[in-house]
């Protein structure tokens, strides 16, 4: 009996105390920690359509359509299927493809999910984050060195 | 000494006035004869049921989901309306336009009643609760009686509903509403025997009556001699065993979400659906009315209108069967069978004879 | 560690096998020498006997795991076994049958967990087993065509079987209707309580259970295929995370780490090993606040405040993980030979933020122990339900929290250290209960301990020097391990022992590669748990046992 009551008590304090755990999501944008893998953002310009990424992702969600002179055409990645991995990011010598933090992706039907490389480059930042600098992974064996200031845009 | 001069009191005031009868003076029914009588009950009904169903509508959708958000650090319904207290129309408005599902095989018209008896028992109780400020239906000689009579049709209609459901789950959940509500009604009525050895009458007016007599002064501030203060082993046993009457926690075996899905009302729906859970919320409120009236004075108490604090008497049983359930695991079946059989039953007779000899005693 | 210690370990897997070939006289065909074990080639028909020298003999009491696959010229089931007083003893027997007619002997008269997976070896690869009590198929319907793991098997092949052919589900439902004492009941694929898509059929004897079999497979997505087609190097440490996709991740991704690092001799920086050691416990934390949520929720019934105190706190250790691998709970952390990424900058706050959730957790804990462990219905609910003695545990190749609530005292992260574990000081949580409060006290007290680890862990990586914060070691980026090499390597999981068996076939990707779920195992002492007892205990009895079934499933 004594064990009920001292539960009984402990709910109770909570009741009483009032703090709550609740984060008021469309109304508050929650705390993202700055590693956060959200959906991608990819850089034309800066891709040297190397395939390293089609190669290594798990699941096919990236399509990379050259043309006969090995010029980049198309770059399309399925965002509802994939896996959030960042095995992309990671093995992009150029850093072309980063994902952003940003998590809210909404469509129809899942067909609308496969973005283009113009629909890719417009994904907006979290918060105005660039995860790149937060992100302190051992780039240097795969940019070699130096690329200069990072602009995406 | 103190309950015989209540009771001598409470015979002796005069009957207060039932609220039909108010109505045929309010509304000069009177030169109607019987139509009139019929009509001014049919409309007090017609409030007190209206009274009783708001309650639960405010409890149900809206502040069970506030108080176990308490319980748990977290806010809940807030978006719609005020408090989110709009979510009683959002959700009303959701639960009765969905289809109703009649499932293959089901025993119709047992299963069509099924959800209509249970909310009905309930409210057939609120009959005789005087609710203060003159609001009670009736005051028959066995009002007691009446309302524990009705509140156990409940269990006719748990097992209509699981056994006409043709579902194995609901079946094992009427079957489980049957071994229970056997098992505590016969505590909880000889609990309440107890009161009325006290008060000597089943007339609820007179029970409440009974209970209005000041029992001691501490500092200034007087004790009413509320059976809860004069006997409180026994308002614990009517308490748990009202618990287990109305199949909360601990004791919310009938449902058993994740044993048996929900029980007996697995099998419904939308419009029957809403009707179970109107009935669980009313049998809540109809046995915190019954704790109030045998236990807490009824509708007594200073400064508020009798009617206000009526109200806040069920609602504080209310937060107790929702506070239980928030830190009480429920118990097993045969577990819980166990308890009411050799625990309940056996301490409410103790307690039953126990207060009879005090009677006693001080009569003689 | 040294490089003494792998060199100790092979000589004395050498002699182990020569004492268990002297053991094993003239059954055994040859000698294989496997990356973990030494291993026996036998006869089909010798399996029984070799298995009963094995374990009555020489102390083999646990079949960790049987891996079933096909050769070119042959289809080969390998028991491997291990001894639950001590797990770096291990040994594999490997069973080869005919191309034509693949038969081989039951394991399951000698352990009865051989049950289950020579049914998943039968489902899969096409193996049967005589004398086996109950060969049907486990993880895909009965209906299926051909086995999907053997070679011949057509992908294309249309797996649509119209109702008629399929058999009556609702058969079973009906069998017994002269026996009217008894009910049919089947609990899930959707219910509330099977904590997924499991399906219990049940039958009941009035509210007691007389039997119960678990119908597994609903969550079935081929994640052993998909790590055959995956490279080592990356494509297969994502898939690890969904198999016990609680917040376990890193625990299931070490798993697969250990397994291919010691396949392909890569070595992990020390500092690496101590980021997962740390990771790994907070998953554990993570993985076992959600166990004790939901085993609360089934003994309480609703969403009531344990749940909700429990995921407040899971989601604290969620948010830590989230700062160190970027994702909360799909984290894809571990790389070969080390983590992918350093702690967080700045590091102080990252401490910071670890010793305040370690501060805050004794108290959190204090609150669980008044909530549910102090209070006596929760324990006339959970005291002698749900029994498990520890010898039905042994042979049924329980392991973790369920094994140790039963009593055995076995843990790998002790028994066969690996990471950084063997240099922390803390306990392995037993309890020698048997039921469904042991294990909950279990949980508890491991969440206790997995504290104690991380606290430790912080302290080393405060002060780690700043040039000596290796997270990976020198790794190509093309691994190709070499021609039929294999390894079975297991780590404990937040539910048990999870093992990976992986042949190497020359390529960079495995030729086999074998999930040993530890949740599989333990789901199957169900029915010694619950039969006579009532619905609510076998209810308790799943939750208590915290399978996920994503593992199971695989």
């Amino acid at each position: 009996m004594i064990g009920v009551l001292k539960s009984m008590a402990t709910t109770m304090k909570h009741a009483l105390d009032g703090t709550t755990f609740t984060v008021e999501y469309p109304d508050v944008a929650p705390e993202v920690s700055p590693r956060f893998r959200g959906v991608h953002k990819f850089s034309q310009e800066r891709c040297i359509w190397c395939r390293q990424c089609e190669n290594v992702c798990p699941n096919d969600t990236i399509q990379i359509v050259m043309d006969d002179k090995r010029n980049g055409e198309q770059y399309n990645l399925h965002i509802g299927q994939c896996i959030y991995c960042r095995l992309c990011e990671e093995v992009c010598p150029v850093d072309a493809i980063l994902l952003t933090q940003n998590f809210e992706f909404t469509a129809d039907t899942k067909h609308e999910f496969v973005y283009n490389k113009e629909q890719l480059k417009n994904v907006p930042w979290y918060k105005d984050i660039d995860p790149l600098n937060s992100r302190n992974p051992d780039r240097g064996a795969w940019i070699g060195e130096g690329e200069g200031e990072v602009d995406y845009q | 000494m103190v309950p015989l001069q209540a009771q001598g009191q409470g015979q002796a005031q005069a009957q207060p006035q039932l609220l039909p009868e108010t109505l045929v003076d309010l509304l000069g029914l009177g030169g109607f004869g019987v139509l009139g009588e019929i009509v001014a009950a049919l409309i007090a009904a017609f409030i007190v049921g209206n009274i009783m169903l708001t309650m639960t509508a405010v409890a149900g959708p809206w502040a069970k989901r506030k108080i176990t958000a308490a319980f748990t650090d977290r806010i809940a319904v807030n978006r719609v309306g005020p408090f989110g207290l709009l979510i009683i129309v959002a959700d009303a408005v959701r639960l009765l336009s969905k289809e109703l599902i009649v499932p293959e095989g089901v025993d119709r018209p047992a299963w069509d009643l099924a959800p209509i008896v249970l909310p009905f028992s309930a409210l057939l109780g609120f009959a005789v609760i005087p609710m203060g400020n003159g609001i009670q239906l009736a005051d028959p000689e066995t009002g007691l009686v009446f309302a524990f009579a009705v509140a156990s049709i409940a269990s006719l209609g748990v097992v209509m509903g699981g056994y006409a459901s043709n579902n194995k789950y609901s079946l094992l959940g009427g079957l489980r509403a049957v071994a229970q509500n056997i098992a505590y009604e016969i505590p909880l009525i000889v609990t309440a025997a107890s009161v009325v050895i006290f008060t000597g009458t089943l007339r609820m007016s007179e029970i409440v009556a009974a209970q209005s007599a000041p029992l001691f002064s501490v500092a200034g501030v007087t004790i009413p001699s509320w059976f809860a203060f004069v006997n409180p082993f026994a308002f614990a046993l009517f308490l748990l065993a009202n618990l287990a009457e109305i199949g909360r926690n601990p004791f919310d075996i009938p449902e058993a979400p994740t044993e048996i899905v929900a029980g007996y009302q697995t099998e419904y729906s939308s419009v029957y659906f809403v009707l179970f859970y109107l009935g669980e919320f009313l049998h809540i409120f109809l046995g915190g009315a019954l704790i109030a009236t045998l236990f807490l004075g009824g509708p007594a108490g200073p400064v508020l209108p009798g009617f206000v604090w009526f109200v806040i008497k069920i609602w504080a049983v209310f937060l107790f069967t929702q506070w239980a359930r928030s830190a009480v695991p429920r118990f097993r079946i045969d577990q819980l069978i166990e308890i009411g059989w050799k625990g309940m039953l056996v301490l409410s007779f103790a307690n039953l004879v126990l207060t009879a000899i005090i009677v006693g005693v001080i009569a003689a | 560690m040294s490089l003494e210690q792998p060199r100790d370990a092979a000589a004395v897997e050498r002699t182990l096998g020569d004492e268990l070939e002297t053991l094993l006289g003239d059954r055994v065909l040859g000698r294989e020498e496997h990356v973990n074990a030494p291993g026996f080639v036998i006869r089909p028909g010798d399996v029984q006997d070799v298995l009963f020298r094995l374990r009555d003999e020489a102390g083999f009491d646990h079949l960790s795991c049987v891996t079933a696959q096909e050769y070119e010229d042959r289809y080969e089931s390998i028991y491997h076994l291990k001894k639950y007083a001590d797990p770096t003893q291990e040994v594999s027997v490997v069973v080869p049958t005919d191309k034509e007619n693949p038969v081989s002997q039951s394991a399951e008269p000698v352990y009865r967990t051989a049950d289950w997976h020579e049914r998943e070896a039968y489902d899969l690869v096409g193996i049967k087993y005589e004398g086996h009590p109950d060969l049907r198929r486990i993880l895909l319907p009965e209906t299926w065509q051909g086995h999907p793991l053997s070679l011949d098997y057509d992908q294309d092949r249309p797996q649509v079987v119209p109702l008629r052919e399929h058999a009556n589900p609702l058969h079973e439902d009906h069998a017994d209707e002269q026996d009217a004492d008894t009910m049919y009941i089947n609990v899930g694929p959707h219910h509330p309580a099977t904590h997924g898509v499991l399906h219990l059929k049940c039958i009941l004897d009035g509210e007691q259970v007389v039997d119960v079999e678990s119908d597994i497979g609903y969550l079935h997505r081929c994640e052993e295929q998909m790590a055959q087609q995956g490279t080592y190097r990356y494509q297969i440490m994502p898939y690890p995370d969904r198999w016990d996709y609680i917040s376990a991740g890193l625990l299931n991704e070490w798993a697969y780490a250990r397994a291919a690092e010691d396949l392909a001799d890569i070595d992990v920086p020390e500092y690496a090993q101590v980021v997962r050691t740390m990771g790994a416990e907070l998953c554990r934390i993570a993985a076992h606040m959600l166990a004790v949520g939901t085993f609360a929720l089934d003994v309480y019934g609703d969403f009531t405040a344990i749940f909700m105190y429990a995921i407040r706190d899971r989601e604290k250790a969620q948010n830590i993980l989230e700062d160190l691998t970027g994702q909360r709970l799909m984290f894809n952390y571990f790389r070969l030979g080390g983590v992918v990424w350093d702690l967080p900058e700045p590091r102080e706050e990252f401490f910071e933020k670890i010793r305040d959730f370690l501060d805050d957790l004794p108290e959190a804990l204090e609150e669980y122990h008044d909530l549910i462990t102090g209070n006596e219905i929760l324990q006339a609910r959970t005291i002698d339900t749900g029994v498990l003695p520890p010898d039905v545990a042994k042979s049924y190749g329980a392991t973790g929290p369920v094994a140790r609530g039963s009593g055995i005292d076995y843990d790998l992260r002790r028994d066969d250290p690996y990471g950084y574990y063997d240099e922390l000081d803390w306990d392995v949580a037993v309890e020698d209960g048997c039921d469904n409060f042991a294990r909950l006290l279990v949980r508890l007290r491991e969440v206790e301990e997995s504290a104690k680890i991380i606290d430790q862990c912080v302290d080393l990586l405060e002060d780690w020097p700043e040039d000596e914060r290796t997270i990976q070691s020198n790794v190509p980026r093309t691994l190709r391990p070499d021609d039929d090499k294999e390894i079975y390597r297991a780590v404990e999981s937040a539910k048990g022992e999870l093992g990976i068996y992986i042949r190497a076939d020359g390529t960079d990707k495995p030729a086999r590669f074998k999930i040993r779920s530890p949740c599989f195992s333990n789901l199957q002492t169900l029915p010694e748990m619950s039969n006579g007892e009532y619905v609510p205990d076998l209810i308790a009895s799943l939750g208590s046992l915290d399978i996920v079934l994503g593992e199971v499933d695989r």
